[in-house]
């Protein structure tokens, strides 16, 4: 009996240790996470819409259905990521992921120039080597520095009603994301 | 000899069914570590971010989450009424109250895997502050039914359990310091179609 109960009481012991561990490990073995679902949807640097009316089911679940969603994974091993999308729509949000779905930086609208959606995301290196000689170009685009290598990028559009479907549509549709050359 | 391999056993079985089962559980509960309540409402400010508790950060690996950053959003769930009881999409509802300081919030009443709920109509299960109607306060009074409703009404339909998503946008409650004196909209039930 008393070997019994010791048993059971190590058992408990060894429980809380794989409680622990399975812990940590979920998010270094997941096959769900964002990053892998994105993966199985479209390749890097291409903008993907996350919500369902682009046909099919979402890639990401749980985007507000007032919202238009579009996501583009980026590797900045490979160069910086430029961001951009043309015209006007009522809200615009961006945020840049690491690997594991973390949100690294987010801004919206009011935080750019006139409203217009232009960024470029770079690890703190490529940041110095665009600060001796930014080109004019790039010069009103927001600057994200982020110490990562792959990670992606969400642009989220609130969608006030029907009529504004084919505008926001189209703010997420021409929008692109492409290895910038520096 | 038996004996002994037996309790080995045992001891195994309890360590890797118990752990195992243990984060699974943890992982379900919607009301888990790391949540803020106000009223009847749960949110997660940290979730998705690199300072995330490890549940959080499970919780995000394994059911694909893109959280919103701080300078886009701050998403609130309910589960429960103000009476204590589960929501149900059978039942109507009336959601009124202040709303905190945003740009503007969306709320959608949602499944078990809070995407929004199907209605079968052109109109969604969604509405935003800039299409609702407000009191002389500026408070908003949201009546929640299968029955079309006179002022504000959000569209739900079926049966079963239901959540309510709120979220607002561009927000300063978003930074955790304006969290502690928000105060959210009630949720009363009306009744239910049995």
């Amino acid at each position: 009996m008393r070997s019994l109960l010791h048993a059971v009481l190590l058992g408990l012991l060894g429980g809380g240790i794989v409680h622990i561990i399975v812990l940590l490990l979920v998010p270094e073995f997941s096959e769900r996470d964002a990053w892998s679902r994105l993966a199985m949807a479209s390749d890097l640097y291409k903008m993907t819409r996350l919500d369902a009316e682009a046909g099919g089911a979402p890639v990401v679940k749980s985007v507000d259905p007032l919202f238009y969603a579009a996501a583009c994974r980026f590797d900045l091993a490979e160069g910086m990521v430029r961001v951009k999308a043309p015209g006007k729509v009522p809200f615009w949000s961006i945020s840049v992921y690491d690997r594991g779905g973390h949100n690294i930086y987010s801004f919206n609208d009011r935080s750019a120039t006139a409203g217009v959606l232009d960024t470029v995301v770079l690890t703190p290196a490529q940041m110095i080597e665009v600060r001796k000689n930014l080109p004019a170009e790039l010069q009103g685009a927001i600057f994200v520095e982020a110490p990562i290598a792959e990670g992606m990028f969400v642009i989220r559009s609130f969608v006030p009603d029907d009529s504004w479907k084919p505008i926001v549509s189209r703010f997420l549709e021409q929008s692109s994301c492409e290895l910038q050359d520096f | 000899m038996l004996k002994n391999a037996f309790l080995t056993l045992l001891s195994l079985a309890i360590a890797v069914v118990g752990g195992g089962g243990s984060v699974w559980y943890a992982l379900k509960l919607q009301d888990g570590v790391g949540a803020i309540r106000i009223g009847q409402w749960t949110a997660f400010p940290d979730i998705g971010t690199p300072t995330a508790d490890p549940y959080s950060k499970a919780r995000v690996a394994r059911e694909g989450v893109l959280a919103l950053g701080q300078a886009e959003g701050l998403s609130f769930i309910a589960e429960r009424d103000s009476g204590g009881e589960q929501l149900k999409r059978q039942c109507a509802y009336k959601i009124a109250g202040g709303f905190p300081t945003a740009r503007f919030w969306t709320l959608y009443a949602a499944d078990r895997s809070l995407g929004v709920i199907e209605t079968g109509k052109p109109r969604l299960a969604a509405l935003q502050s800039y299409q609702v109607l407000r009191e002389a306060d500026n408070s908003v009074i949201i009546s929640v039914g299968s029955r079309p409703a006179p002022d504000n009404w959000l569209l739900t339909s079926g049966a079963g359990g239901m959540y309510f998503v709120l979220t607002f946008y561009d927000t300063p409650i978003a930074s955790s310091t304006g969290l502690s004196d928000v105060t959210l909209p009630q949720i009363q039930k009306v009744g239910c179609n049995a």
